[in-house]
Formats: C-alpha cells, structure tokens, sequence
C-alpha cells in the first residue's frame, strides 16, 4: 500500500496523472467532435452518385483506416505541419480526427445501408419533406444502430491517443512512463494506468447505457 | 535365422553404446540481455559489431543473446515477466532502479567493460550551436562545474529523488529548444510534480544560465528524438556515442544530418538482474 501511495499520490503525483487523463480527455473528445462532423460528410460523398465524391471518399477510407495512426501523427508533427505553429494538441487532434473520420464515414454508411428506402419513400408519399423524412423516419434508426460500433470507436479512440508522447504530449500514458520509470516500479504503475483507461472506457460505457434508458 | 537375429542385436547394442559414448553435453543456451535500443545503428548492425567485438576483444559475448527494447520501463518488465534474464545499463542507472527496488541487483562480476559518453546532438548546420555547447562542456569540465552537477546529480542520488532544476529565465534572450525523454533517471527523469529533472535537465539549466538564453524543454518519447531535431521541432537532443577502440565507430549510431558534441558523461555498463 506504502508503495501505490508513493508511486500515485505522493508529492502531487496525483496531480500530474491527472492533468495527463485531461490531455487524453481533451484530444479524445475534440477528435471525436470533429471526426464525427468529417466523418459524416465522408459518408454523404461516399454515398453520392457522384462519382469523383465518391471515389475521392473511397480512397480517403482506404488511405487513412490502412494507415498506422502513429505513422501519420508523426508525420503531420514532423513532417507536413513542422514549420507551422500549431501546438502539438491542435496537430494531434487533427491527426484523430480524420482518423475516427474514415471510421465514422463507414459505420454511418453501414447504418445507412440498413434504413429499407421503403419507409423514407412511404414518408415521402404521407407528405413529410425530404428533411422530415430523414429526421423522423431514417435518423432515429441509423443512430440505434450505429450507436454501438460508435461507443466502440470511442474507446479506440481513447487508446489510439496514448500514442501522443511521441510528439511531445504529456498524456496519461507518457505520464504514467515517466511515473514508472522514477519510480521504478514498472509493473505496478502500468496496471494503474490501464485501471484509470479502463475507468474512462467504463464511464463512456454508462453514458451510452443511460442514453439507451433514456430513449 | 538365430545367427542372423544375435548379430543384428549386437550391432543395435554396440550403436546404441557408440551413440551414447559419443554425446556432447548441450551447450548452455545463451543468456537472454534485455538491452535499449540503438536508434540508427539497426540490431543487426549491432549484433555485427558485437561479433566483432568478441572476436578481436576475445570476449566471450556470444553468450548473450540480446534482447532490443525501446525504454527502460518495458526492458525492465521483461526483467520482471522472466523473458530475460539480465538487463544491460549505466552503472548509475542500475544504481538507481536498486535504491528503488530491493528485488533487483547489479551483477558484480561482469567480464564486459564497455564505456559509453553522452553528448548532446545538433543538427549539423547548426555550427553556431555545436561550437557554443563544445565551448560550454569545455567550461564546466574546466571549472570544476561538471564534476560538482555530476555528484549532486548522478552520485548523491541514492533513495531521494535528485534536487529540483530552477532553469532561470531571460526577457528577450533567444530560446534554445531540447527534448528530454525522462525515461532514463538519474540522467533524465521527471519529478511526481510533472517537472523535468536529473542531471540532464541540470546541465540545460547551467548551459541556459551561461549562453544567456532561454532553454524550453519538451518532452518526447526516447524513438522520436531523431524525428524531433531533424525536422527543426526541437535544436538539441541528448545522445550516448559508443566508443569501443576502433571496432564501434562513434558516429555508428548518430543520426543522418546531425552533429555530435563534445561527450560531457562517461558511463559505464553494467548487468541487472532480478536477486535469486
């Protein structure tokens, strides 16, 4: 117990895990706030009958989802945006984003592909305009059934960041690094990090679930 | 047919003898040494020089098998897992993870005596910086500065953690940027507050304090140094050259485009293992 202590509470310890859980906080959500917003307007080019949209979308899924996440964080911070001044943050989150975008872009049009065109038509006939027909007849079954895989890529998401010291970012995980190699005790710090990753994964978890109480 | 079965019983007997007469004990398999990884020399590159080394050196280090790893938390816990068996790594970090963790201990009767220097590196167009860094270690080794940090920093380190760094700030002056990676203490490591610490961060403060300039530390992981200097991210990074006669070239390992410093630390490696 002595040990737990000096390794996470001692010394302001806490503190600085906690402003690491808060840079993982910060470019998880802001990444998945701006990769779902790419990600949907991939899906509509995806979707389009036009096609150089489509192919561009098409290509844009292959390139980004075949593409270790780390390999194109390293090269937008060393490479593409090295001469800019964007902060290491922005240039991750930019990086996510159009990350979880290609996913996004391809669990919407999963979704998609399960509403039977039937019942917008029929909406269609009833009078609904296109808008109504899609906000009130196709949207409320995408979103239950994208929900799950969207709760998936979430987490990914989460775990995906703790790549992030590679371009200078204290996050959790190099917070944990540097904790485990001052003190030590390797093995310890390491499962108390995953334990604070799988908080973070178990309360995303409970919002989904009280958002399905909800509905 | 009695003949015939008592002389092809004789000649199984006298095989199966002649066979067990000629068995060789196995030889012991070679002893799993957890080591960091070299960034630019590739392991296979390494694994040459190490043949090398034992053949011109008569050194018996084809008892080895190395093992590369990235940092030293993850070395460590192969250490840990049983993986391997002996870690390879500077006496004063091998001091250190022993204050920390009683289970470890350093093996005193090691045969292998390698010496590495830590430098810091530059890109090589950036001449201004290397001769201001050169002249800079040439003035704290001279003055006596670079013995006084090496004790309060890398000696004196035992179960506390090393002083707090306060690197001092100067309105206007320029900023010299370097990537600490805090995975290698006491040279470099980062205090519970979340502050850059160890002998390294020490010297930044003493060089910022003698250059008159800003030192802006950033924090990166120890495979994205390189990365960090060469695409102008950061101007200094700290680097260990291997200097063994002729056989290791100290630029084997220094990165394409960059420039090495005078070495201001001299290392020397030892072996960890966990206490029977």
């Amino acid at each position: 117990m002595e040990t737990v202590y000096a390794i996470f509470i001692k010394d302001g310890a806490w503190l600085t895990i906690l402003k690491g859980l808060w840079a993982t906080v910060q470019i998880s959500a802001l990444s998945l706030l701006f990769g779902t917003i790419l990600g949907a307007l991939i899906c509509i080019l995806r979707v389009s009958n036009f096609n150089p949209a489509k192919v561009f979308a098409q290509i844009y899924i292959a390139v980004i989802r075949g593409s270790p996440v780390l390999m194109l964080l390293m090269l937008f911070f060393y490479g593409i945006f090295a001469r800019t001044d964007l902060t290491p943050i922005t240039i991750a989150v930019i990086t996510f984003s159009m990350h979880t975008a290609a996913y996004v872009a391809e669990l919407l049009r999963s979704a998609l592909m399960t509403v039977d065109k039937g019942q917008v038509e029929a909406a269609r006939t009833l009078g609904f305009s296109k808008v109504q027909a899609f906000q009130l007849v196709a949207l409320p079954q995408i979103i239950r059934v994208a929900k799950p895989v969207y709760q998936s890529t979430l987490i990914n998401l989460i775990q995906w960041t703790s790549v992030v010291g590679y371009v200078s970012i204290t996050d959790l995980t190099r917070v944990i690094n540097n904790t485990a190699a001052r003190t030590m005790q390797p093995m310890i710090t390491i499962i108390g990090g995953m334990i604070i990753y799988l908080a973070l994964s178990y309360v995303i978890h409970e919002i989904f679930a009280w958002t399905e109480k909800k509905n | 047919m009695k003949k015939i079965f008592t002389i092809f019983s004789a000649f199984i007997l006298f095989s199966l003898i002649l066979t067990a007469c000629g068995e060789n004990k196995p030889a012991p398999s070679p002893v799993k040494l957890g080591m960091i990884k070299h960034l630019n020399a590739s392991e296979e590159e390494f694994n040459n020089f190490t043949k090398e080394i034992s053949s011109t050196l008569s050194l018996n280090l084809t008892s080895y098998n190395p093992v590369f790893y990235d940092n030293l938390n993850s070395m460590l816990m192969a250490l840990d897992s049983g993986e391997i068996k002996v870690i390879s790594t500077y006496d004063c970090v091998a001091r250190y993870i022993t204050a920390r963790n009683s289970k470890y201990e350093i093996i005193k009767d090691d045969t292998l005596e390698f010496i590495d220097a830590f430098c810091f590196a530059m890109r090589e167009d950036n001449t201004a910086l290397k001769n201001d860094v050169d002249k800079f270690i040439d003035d704290i080794r001279n003055d006596g500065t670079l013995s006084q940090l090496t004790k309060e920093y890398v000696t004196n380190v035992k179960n506390s953690d090393p002083p707090a760094v306060e690197i001092q700030h100067f309105d206007g002056a320029d900023t010299i940027k370097i990537a600490v990676t805090g995975d290698l203490p006491p040279l470099d490591l980062v205090l519970a507050n979340g502050q850059p610490d160890g002998f390294n961060t020490a010297l930044l403060a003493e060089l910022g304090k003698r250059l008159h300039k800003n030192i802006e530390i950033i924090n990166v992981d120890s495979a994205a140094r390189a990365s960090a200097l060469m695409s102008n991210r950061v101007d200094l990074i700290f680097w260990a050259i291997v200097p063994v006669s002729e056989i290791i070239p100290a630029d084997a390992d220094k990165p394409d485009g960059a420039e090495l410093s005078t070495p201001y630390y001299r290392g020397k490696i030892v072996h960890v293992k966990l206490k029977d």
